[in-house]
C-alpha cells in the first residue's frame, strides 16, 4: 500500500479517530499542563474552543504569563531541593543497581553458576510487585517493629538497622525491586560478544580475568550504561517507594507534585514540577534510545553464537551465592507480607503471636468492591488497548505512520503522577468534564500502558508478510475487511498475550489510581494505600497477597499464551 | 476476460525511476511473460496492474476499461504471489472460498454481511451457501486438491501450495491472471511438471496470463510472447523463437541464451555477404549491418573440427582457435576456445564414446554465415 492520494475509506477513519484519542486524551492534557506553568492558573483549552466567555479569560490568563514560576524553582527551597533530592535518588539507584547486577548478569550469561534457573525464576517477584507494596514490606522487615530489626536488636544493636523511612530506606528499596529490569538487558549484553574474540584475546596471551576486563566487559558497555538510564527514569518516575517511606522532610518531586495537587489544590505548582519531570525523564529517554539506537541484542541472526561458559568452581559458586543473596530480600519481603496478612498481631517479634483467616474475611465481607472496580477497570483498559494497539501497528507497520508511531510512545517519558496531574487538570471543568469518571481512569491506564502493548502487538504485525494482505486484497477484500479477517486472527496470539500484560500492569498501577480514581471507582491498588494510610496493616497485607496472585496467575496465562504461539 | 494494455507507464519510488515509459499490449488469453533480472521493473510493472503500486504516469487498460482509479481489491485481477501467500489460518477449502465470501459480503444486506463476517473468523459460526461450495470444489477437483480440502496450508507440499494458490486467484474467475515468479520456491523436478500443469490451465481456460519471471528458459517455454526487461524498461517484445533468434541488442542475446559477442568494426557489402572485420578477425553474415557493431554467435552455432576435414570456405566461416577449457555437462561438451584475440563459448553435442577435447588442442571452427547475428 502505498500513501498519498487514496480513497477515503473505513481505515482512513480509524485512524482520525486514533489520532483524535491521542491528541484529546495525550498531547492537549500535555500542552495544558505545559501552559499553566506559564499561566499559575489552570486554563481551560477545550472550554476555549466551545465557550467565547471562557476564551476570553484564558486569553485574560495568557496576558498574564510570567516565568514567576520557573524562578520559583530555583529560589524556592522546596522545589529545587525536590529536583536535587529526586535527581540524587535516582543516579544513586541507578549506579547502585548497575553495580549489584554486573556479577549476576555475568552469572546468568557467562558462567555454569548453580541454581541458574532459580535464581532466574525469584528475580521476576520484583517486577509483580507494585512498589507500594514493596516498600510496605521493607517496614515490616525493617521498620521499628520489623522482624530484622527484632533480631538485630536480639544481636546487639541498637535502634534500628536501617531507617526505612530515609532516603536510604527508599534507595534500597528501590534497588532491590528494580534491578530486574536493568538485569535481563545487561544478560542480553554479556551475550554479544562473540566467543571468538575472547579466544583470540586467551589466544594472544591473555589471562581470564584480564580477557573480562578488557574485552567482554567493554563489548557489555553500552548495553550496561542503556540499562543505568533506563533504571534512572523508572526510579525517577516512581511514585509509590517514595509515597509510602519519605519523610515529610524529604522532599522528592513525585511526592511534592502529588501534595500540591491533592494537598493544595496548586495547579501552578504541580504543572511547574510536571513539566520539570517530563523534560527529566524525557532526556533520559533519549539517552537512552540514542545509545541503543541500531544495536539488538536479540538473537536475530540465524547464526547460533557458540559461547564459552566459564566454569570454575569457586568463581560459580561465590557468583551463585551472591546472587542468591540479592534476589532473597524482595522474596523475603514478599514472604513478610504474606506472614502479616495471616498474622493476628505481629510486634516486636521474629514472628507473629497468632495466625487467622480474619483479614481475608475483612476482605471478602468489605472490600470485595475494590477487587471488582480493578477488575473492570483493568477489563476496560484491556480492550481499548487491545483496539487501538492492533490498529497503531498495522499503521505504523503498513502504511509507515512514523507520526503516529512517535506520538504513542510519547507516554513512555511521562511519568504516572505527571500523567495524571496534566489529566485531572484538562477534564476537570466543561465541555469534557471526565475527572472522578471511570472512564478517564480507564483512558488513562490504557495511554500509560499503550505503548508497551503497541510493542508486542507490532512484533508479530511484523511477523505477517504484506503478502498475505496483498492476497485478500487482490481476492475481493477492501482492506478494512482484510484486517478484520485476516490480519486479526492471525495477530490474535499476540494479542493475546500483550493484552494479558496491560491487564496486569493496570491492577498493578499506582500513581494514576492514586491521584484520579474516584471513590466509588477505588481499584486495589488504591485501597491498600489507603488501608496503608489509615493503619489498617493486616488488611493491607492481605490485599496486597490477593493483588500479587492475581498478578501471578494472569501472568502464568500470558506466558502460555505466547508459548503457544 | 480481457486484453491488457499497459501505455506509458511510469513509477518512481522516492526519486528513483523503476519504470521508463513502459508499453506492453497484451491479448485476450495470451500467455505473457515479463521476463528480466532481479530489479528490472517486471515486479513492478505486474504490481501496477494488480493495483498496489501507483503508477507516477501513464494508463493501465484491462478489457476495456481503464483501471488506474480502481483500487487493487476491485480490479479482478487474480494473483499468485511467490511466497504464495495462503492464509495460514485457514485450511484450504477456506482460502480458495475467501473471494466468494468476500464476494457476498458486497452483495447482501448488513445482517448477512455479518454472517459472512462470523463465518471468516470461524468456520463453526456459520456455513457458505451450497452453490458456493460446489464451486469451490469444483476448483479443488479442477486443481486434483480435492482429498486436501480440510488440511491446513502449512502441511501440504510446495507443489499442493502452489496450486491452492493458483485456485484461489481462479475461482474468482478473474479478467487476468497475474503470476509473481510462482516456481522459484519448487524444487527443479517440480518446476517442470508445474510449467505444464500452468500452461495446460490456462490453454484450458483461455485465460490472460501474465507471469514474471526471471528464468529464461520458463518463460521460453511457457509464454506465447515475452518482454524483456532491465532498468526498468523495456528492452524487447516477441515471441519466444524471435527473441531467441533474433535478439535486438547484446543484453538480449545474453540474457535469453547463451551467446558470443565480438566487436565489429567494419562491414563491407559483398555480393549476398556482409563481411564483417574486428580486432583479429574477418566474418561473413547474411544479415545486413550498418558498419559499426556487435556480432552475436551462439554457442550451438559453431561446429569444431580438430581433424583435417574438407570445409568449403566459401560458404562457412571458418577460423583458427585452441581449446581452453572443456566442460563436460551431460549431452553437449561446453569449451572455452581462443580464437584470435578473444575466447569464444562454443557447445558441442556429446555422443557417447566420443572422446573429449583436451585444453591446448588446435581446431578449427566452422560457422554458418546465417547463424551470424548482427547487433
Amino acid at each position: 500500500m502505498k500513501k498519498g492520494k487514496r480513497a477515503f475509506n473505513g481505515l482512513t477513519l480509524v485512524r482520525v479517530l486514533i489520532y483524535l484519542f491521542f491528541g484529546l486524551f495525550l498531547i492537549l492534557p500535555l500542552l495544558s499542563v505545559f501552559l499553566v506553568s506559564f499561566t499559575g492558573q489552570p486554563v481551560n483549552l477545550l472550554g476555549s474552543l466551545t465557550d467565547p466567555a471562557i476564551f476570553d479569560s484564558t486569553i485574560e490568563k495568557f496576558k498574564g504569563v510570567s516565568l514567576d514560576a520557573y524562578q520559583s524553582i530555583i529560589t524556592s527551597k522546596g522545589y529545587f531541593n525536590s529536583l536535587v533530592n529526586s535527581l540524587k535518588l535516582a543516579i544513586t539507584v541507578a549506579v547502585l543497581v548497575i553495580l549489584i547486577c554486573v556479577p549476576i548478569a555475568y552469572g546468568i550469561a557467562r558462567t555454569t553458576m548453580p541454581f541458574k534457573r532459580t535464581i532466574s525464576a525469584l528475580c521476576t517477584i520484583p517486577l509483580i510487585v507494585p512498589t507500594f507494596i514493596s516498600a510496605y514490606a521493607f517496614i515490616l522487615m525493617f521498620g521499628r517493629s520489623g522482624w530484622i530489626t527484632a533480631i538485630y536488636q536480639k544481636l546487639g544493636g541498637d535502634g534500628m538497622l536501617i531507617d526505612p523511612y530515609s532516603m536510604a530506606g527508599i534507595v534500597i528499596v528501590q534497588v532491590f525491586f528494580f534491578f530486574p529490569y536493568a538485569l535481563w538487558p545487561m544478560v542480553a549484553a554479556f551475550k554479544v560478544s562473540d566467543i571468538t574474540l575472547e579466544e583470540a584475546s586467551l589466544n594472544l596471551g591473555a589471562k581470564n580475568w584480564f580477557t573480562f576486563v578488557f574485552v567482554t566487559f567493554p563489548l557489555a558497555l553500552p548495553g550496561i550504561i542503556s540499562s543505568a538510564l533506563l533504571i534512572f527514569t523508572v526510579s525517577f518516575s516512581d511514585f509509590g517507594t517514595p509515597i509510602i517511606l519519605a519523610p515529610k522532610e524529604l522532599n522528592l518531586l513525585v511526592v511534592e507534585a502529588y501534595r500540591e495537587i491533592a494537598g493544595f489544590y496548586n495547579w501552578g505548582g504541580a504543572a511547574i514540577l510536571t513539566v520539570v519531570m517530563v523534560l527529566v525523564a524525557a532526556f533520559f529517554f533519549w539517552l537512552q534510545t540514542l545509545l541503543t539506537k541500531g544495536r539488538n541484542y536479540g538473537s536475530v541472526s540465524g547464526k547460533p553464537k557458540m559461547q564459552r561458559l566459564n566454569s570454575h568452581s569457586g568463581l560459580t559458586k561465590v557468583l551463585s551465592g551472591y546472587s542468591i543473596l540479592i534476589v532473597l530480600v524482595p522474596f523475603l519481603a514478599m514472604i513478610s507480607i504474606v506472614i502479616q496478612s495471616f498474622a493476628t498481631t505481629w510486634g516486636k517479634d521474629f514472628l507473629p503471636n497468632g495466625y487467622t483467616l480474619k483479614h481475608y474475611q475483612t476482605i471478602f465481607t468489605s472490600s470485595l468492591g475494590n477487587i471488582q472496580n480493578s477488575l473492570i477497570l483493568a477489563f476496560g483498559a484491556l480492550v481499548l488497548s487491545v483496539v487501538i494497539a492492533t490498529f497503531v501497528s498495522y499503521f505504523v507497520v503498513r502504511q509507515n505512520a512514523a507520526k503516529l508511531d512517535f506520538v504513542t510512545n510519547i507516554p513512555l517519558i511521562v511519568p504516572g503522577i505527571a500523567f495524571g496531574i496534566a489529566l485531572i487538570q484538562t477534564f476537570n471543568t466543561a465541555p469534557l468534564q471526565l475527572t472522578g469518571t471511570a472512564l478517564l481512569l480507564i483512558i488513562a491506564y490504557t495511554i500509560r500502558r499503550l505503548p508497551y502493548m503497541i510493542r508486542s502487538t507490532m512484533g508479530t504485525m511484523r511477523a505477517i508478510k504484506q503478502d498475505i494482505e496483498e492476497a485478500a486484497i487482490n481476492l475481493g477484500a477492501t482492506p478494512l475487511t482484510a484486517a478484520i479477517t485476516i490480519i486479526g486472527p492471525l495477530m490474535l496470539p499476540g494479542i493475546a498475550a500483550g493484552s494479558l500484560l496491560v491487564f496486569i500492569t493496570v491492577i498493578k498501577e499506582t500513581s494514576i489510581s492514586i491521584l484520579i480514581a474516584p471513590a466509588e471507582w477505588a481499584p486495589m491498588s488504591l485501597a491498600i494505600f489507603q488501608n496503608i494510610l489509615r493503619g489498617e496493616y493486616y488488611t493491607a497485607a492481605a490485599m496486597s497477597v490477593i493483588l500479587v496472585i492475581l498478578v501471578l496467575f494472569l501472568q502464568a496465562v500470558a506466558n502460555r499464551l505466547s508459548k503457544n504461539d | 476476460m480481457g486484453a491488457v494494455t499497459v501505455h506509458q507507464l511510469n513509477k518512481e519510488f522516492s526519486g528513483v525511476k523503476a519504470l521508463n515509459n513502459v508499453n506492453l499490449e497484451i491479448e485476450e488469453g495470451e500467455f505473457f511473460a515479463l521476463l528480466g533480472p532481479s530489479g528490472c521493473g517486471k515486479t513492478t510493472t505486474m504490481r501496477c496492474i494488480a493495483g498496489f503500486e501507483d503508477p507516477t504516469s501513464g494508463t493501465i487498460t484491462i478489457g476495456k476499461e481503464q483501471v488506474n482509479h480502481i483500487p487493487p481489491n476491485r480490479r479482478n485481477c487474480g494473483m499468485v504471489f511467490q511466497s504464495y501467500a495462503l492464509f495460514p489460518h485457514m485450511n484450504v477449502f477456506e482460502n480458495v472460498a475467501y473471494s466468494l465470501n468476500i464476494k457476498q459480503l458486497n452483495e447482501k444486506n448488513v445482517l448477512a454481511k455479518l454472517g459472512v463476517y462470523a463465518r471468516l473468523l470461524n468456520r463453526r459460526l456459520g456455513r457458505m451457501p451450497k452453490d458456493m461450495e460446489r464451486k469451490v470444489m469444483e476448483i479443488l477437483e479442477y486443481m486434483e486438491l480435492d482429498q486436501y480440502a480440510e488440511r491446513l496450508t502449512s502441511e501440504l507440499s510446495g507443489g499442493q501450495q502452489q496450486r491452492v494458490a493458483l485456485g484461489r486467484a481462479l475461482v474468482m474467475e478473474p479478467a487476468v491472471l497475474l503470476m509473481d515468479e510462482p516456481l522459484s520456491n519448487l524444487d527443479q523436478k517440480l518446476r517442470h511438471s508445474m510449467r505444464n500443469t500452468i500452461r495446460r490451465i490456462q490453454q484450458d481456460l483461455g485465460i490472460t496470463t501474465i507471469f514474471v519471471t526471471h528464468d529464461q528458459e520458463e518463460a521460453m517455454s511457457m509464454a506465447d510472447r515475452v518482454a524483456v526487461m532491465n532498468n526498468g524498461e523495456v528492452m524487447q517484445i516477441g515471441k519466444p523463437t524471435d527473441l531467441y533468434s533474433h535478439p535486438s541488442t547484446s543484453f538480449i542475446a545474453n540474457f535469453v541464451g547463451t551467446s558470443n559477442s565480438l566487436h565489429v568494426n567494419s562491414a563491407i557489402q559483398e555480393g549476398m555477404y556482409t563481411i564483417l572485420k574486428g580486432d583479429g578477425f574477418t566474418l561473413k553474415t547474411l544479415h545486413q549491418s550498418k558498419g559499426d557493431g556487435t556480432a552475436i554467435i551462439r554457442p550451438e552455432s559453431i561446429q569444431i573440427h580438430h581433424r583435417d576435414t574438407e570445409m568449403n570456405p566459401d560458404s562457412m566461416n571458418i577460423l583458427e582457435g585452441e581449446i581452453l577449457i572443456s566442460t563436460y555437462l551431460g549431452s553437449i561438451v561446453r569449451y572455452e576456445v581462443k580464437f584470435a584475440n578473444h575466447q569464444l563459448i562454443v557447445d558441442a553435442t556429446y555422443a557417447s564414446g566420443e572422446s573429449i577435447l583436451k585444453p591446448g588442442t588446435k581446431i578449427k571452427l566452422a560457422i554458418d554465415p546465417e547463424r551470424v547475428l548482427v547487433i
